[in-house]
């Protein structure tokens, strides 16, 4: 990390992330379509010094980061429907995304597949932290059912505004969003089964209170679940240093190892990590994260 | 936001009790609202349904 300040981190995520969905929050029906170029955490994943200036300005990505799955480039070399639609069906391949709003999957823009909603039960409790437009919210939503419930939570007034608009299109009873920080979680003790998160943590300043505050926040054997961008070697000097003026994710995300051990330290314990590398950007991986709260 | 988040909802900061004020209330859903954290004596706005959790040193950042 930089010499930035905490809060100017938040502050540069917030507006970031705001002066995405707007657009999308303004737009009137249908949706317009928001370029898949505009949401990218990945280095090297946009390819012109053009779309690298942009990055520059997009922070490390909220609910923002970038398909290392399908083995395309996350950022895309255009804008358009059919690209966006297309990351976004592949980010979440094999789930039924279909009844889904364009204004929910056009800001979708995780870095995981949502393995971690594959696995939720009827009934259970769900925080999601940096839920973003809500798309794994009520994805999870439809897992845990009626008697479930999910909790999304977002530090960017945009970003809930947007999620509480899909809710009433989607018509989900039993989700619920609220302006947070997931370093302070409005979120009483042992309160909740599942904690996911899709390529958000990165871009806190205190990643130790994440963890403490997800540790806190979960039933005894409650599960954290999450997918987030880390490094999977030492990042040479003269990379770091450039990557941290244009690429705020990529800096913020930490080594995988210090990220295990963040979250070791906050009291997890079966801790497990699957990285997948970017193609082509070795170094750099969406890792699928799992972790228990001891019983 | 439904009455029913209470059930969770804690104050960020202190992590204690909060309480619940309604000014504007449709379909079950709370519109209009304040939550209320009496030990760190600190309001939480709902507006349009979104209760603003955020802790005060950060809401106008």
């Amino acid at each position: 990390m930089t010499d930035r300040t905490a809060d100017e981190i938040r502050e540069h995520v917030r507006n970031s992330y705001a002066s995405r969905v707007r657009p999308v929050l303004d737009a009137p029906e249908p949706i317009q379509l928001v370029s898949a170029g505009d949401a990218c955490c990945g280095p090297d994943c946009c390819s012109t010094e053009a779309e690298a200036t942009t990055l520059t300005m997009v922070a490390p990505a909220t609910d923002a980061c970038c398909d290392i799955s399908s083995g395309d480039d996350c950022c895309g070399t255009a804008s358009g429907t059919e690209e966006n639609l297309t990351r976004v069906e592949a980010l979440y391949k094999g789930t039924d995304t279909s009844d889904l709003a364009s204004s929910i999957t056009d800001v979708a823009f995780g870095c995981g597949n949502p393995t971690a909603i594959a696995a939720l039960q009827p009934g259970q409790v769900v925080l999601d932290l940096g839920s973003g437009g809500g798309i794994d919210c009520f994805l999870a939503a439809k897992m845990v059912g009626d008697t479930g419930r999910v909790y999304g939570v977002d530090m960017t007034p945009e970003m809930i505004a947007l999620a509480r608009k899909n809710a009433g299109k989607v018509g989900a009873t039993n989700v619920e969003f609220r302006l947070g920080e997931i370093e302070h979680l409005p979120v009483g003790d042992a309160a909740v089964d599942v904690i996911i998160s899709n390529c958000v943590i990165n871009l806190s300043p205190d990643k130790d209170q994440v963890f403490r505050e997800a540790f806190r926040v979960l039933k005894p054997g409650g599960r954290l679940q999450v997918s987030d961008i880390v490094w999977t070697k030492p990042v040479p000097d003269e990379i770091k240093q450039d990557m941290d003026e244009w690429a705020g994710c990529i800096a913020g995300a930490m080594l995988e190892s210090e990220y295990l051990g963040a979250i070791e330290r906050a009291g997890f314990e079966r801790i497990s990590s699957d990285p997948s590398e970017y193609e082509g950007r070795e170094g750099i991986a969406s890792a699928a994260v799992v972790a228990y709260k001891p019983e | 936001m439904r009455p029913d988040l209470m059930e969770i909802l804690v104050c960020p900061t202190c992590k204690g009790e909060v309480t619940l004020t309604v000014y504007k209330e449709s379909d079950g859903e709370i519109v209009e609202g304040r939550i209320d954290c009496a030990a760190c004596k600190v309001e939480y706005p709902i507006e349009d349904g979104i209760p603003n959790m955020l802790p005060p040193d950060l809401r106008d950042q």
